[in-house]
């Protein structure tokens, strides 16, 4: 088999590691591409990265403990923002994501942390109880958020890999009604 | 006089490490309490009382007080990193905005991970591999669950031994309440004990349909090894039932 052939097979390996879930969550770690890749493995996923960007996707390296990339989570994540359509496409409500959206920016306003009742409040005003207490409890399901036995809510695992906090924060400050309108209207 | 000043200093050492562990689960904010003035209280505390109690109870108080220092140095990187944006001023914002324009700045921040649940070839050859190897389905049973006159006549005879069964459980009882009357504590081990593995075996599957009840407490002293039975004669709830795994082997235990 030449060079190129084995680099193809490679890079098949890695598109398929990364894209189709063998564990409990999403991702591989860096010692399973190294196993099953070899130890050149960053450069195989170097090249599947440029692949998957031109079709809007992007290799995530999420590091878990210290810069270890041995020890660091592989996901293939978007690589540009959704727009309110693709969202809808995707069987996202608007209202699961505003209450996804208004939970993460409480807690990462708030150093990650924050009672349930507090939360709960500021949701209510939006949106009936039960509805936001659904929302919510789907959230913690698919990983965003975590409850403490304390009653406390905590930035989850999924929110680490998918979500910007910073960028949450500064967009929900600079986001304008108008600015909203107008985006709906170009949709 | 001592006693009380002691009893006071106590209170306070305890009220600073409850407000020190109200900061640290509700996530609030660690700098509402002065460090320096604490610190100070501490002192003047500690050259008042030379108790042991009381230095074991600072030693608390001094750990407590590091945790939240710690959480301060931890709340200013978040803040940093948060561009120092009050999180007052984030709830204001997002009473004011409306669902969809939320959602519009959550997208811009927002990159979902992309994973596909899947079969591999290797879960599908040992599915038809699995399913070769299962005997074939007999003729009554070949479309649906249909009773035949042997199911009838085996659900009978399992009825009868469930009968056998509760009598049997019944009299290992009153035999296990007259060694408990006449000798207090019964070794589960020799209480199970009575002949062959098969008769032990069976001594034991019975009186753990006693345990499951409520009809016999069991007291295991890890430090000896020993386990003993307590039985009563009324049945008692259990509010918090565990598990006991025994091991029986072969011949001995």
């Amino acid at each position: 088999m030449s060079n190129e052939d084995t680099f193809s097979r490679k890079l098949m390996t890695a598109a398929a590691m990364l894209l189709f879930k063998s564990h409990r969550k999403p991702g591989v770690k860096g010692w399973e591409l190294k196993h099953r890749l070899g130890k050149n493995y960053m450069k195989i996923i170097d090249a599947l990265n440029s692949y998957l960007k031109r079709i809007g996707l992007e290799v995530k390296t999420v590091f878990e403990e210290g810069e270890d990339l041995d020890k660091a989570r592989f996901y293939v994540t978007f690589a540009h923002p959704l727009t309110l359509s693709d969202l809808v496409t995707a069987g996202w409500s608007i209202d699961e994501v505003a209450v996804l959206a208004v939970t993460l920016s409480i807690l990462a306003s708030r150093g990650g942390k924050a009672p349930a009742k507090e939360v709960l409040e500021i949701l209510q005003t939006k949106l009936p109880r039960w509805r936001a207490e659904a929302h919510l409890e789907r959230a913690i399901r698919r990983g965003y958020i975590e409850k403490t036995e304390e009653d406390m809510l905590v930035i989850g695992w999924r929110t680490k890999v998918e979500i910007d906090q910073k960028e949450l924060l500064k967009s929900l400050l600079e986001m304008k009604p108008e600015e909203a309108a107008e985006e709906d209207s170009k949709e | 006089m001592i006693e009380k000043r002691f009893r006071v200093s106590r209170e306070e050492l305890e009220k600073i490490i409850q407000i020190c562990e109200n900061i640290e689960k509700r996530g609030l904010n660690p700098f509402t309490i002065n460090v320096r003035d604490i610190l100070s209280k501490l002192r003047r505390m500690l050259e008042e009382n030379l108790d042991l109690d009381y230095y074991v109870l600072d030693a608390e108080t001094m750990y407590k007080i590091t945790t939240l220092i710690a959480l301060q140095h931890r709340w200013l990187r978040e803040k940093a990193q948060a561009l120092f944006v009050d999180a007052q001023m984030i709830e204001t914002r997002l009473l004011a905005l409306d669902k969809k324009s939320i959602v519009r700045a959550f997208l811009k921040a927002w990159r979902p991970i992309i994973s596909l649940e899947h079969i591999t070839l290797q879960r599908l050859r040992q599915g038809a591999e699995h399913f070769l190897s299962l005997p074939p389905r007999g003729e009554e049973r070949s479309w649906g669950w249909k009773v035949s006159q042997k199911d009838v006549e085996f659900l009978k005879t399992s009825l009868e031994s469930e009968e056998e069964l509760s009598q049997k459980v019944k009299s290992l009882h009153e035999e296990l309440l007259r060694e408990y009357e006449a000798g207090g504590e019964v070794d589960y081990w020799s209480f199970i004990n009575r002949g062959g593995f098969e008769k032990n075996f069976e001594r034991a599957y019975l009186l753990s349909f006693l345990i499951t009840e409520g009809y016999v407490d069991v007291k295991r002293n890890p430090l000896k090894g020993e386990i003993k039975l307590i039985p009563r004669r009324e049945k008692a709830e259990r509010k918090q039932p565990v598990s006991l795994v025994i091991v029986m082997r072969g011949e001995d235990k």
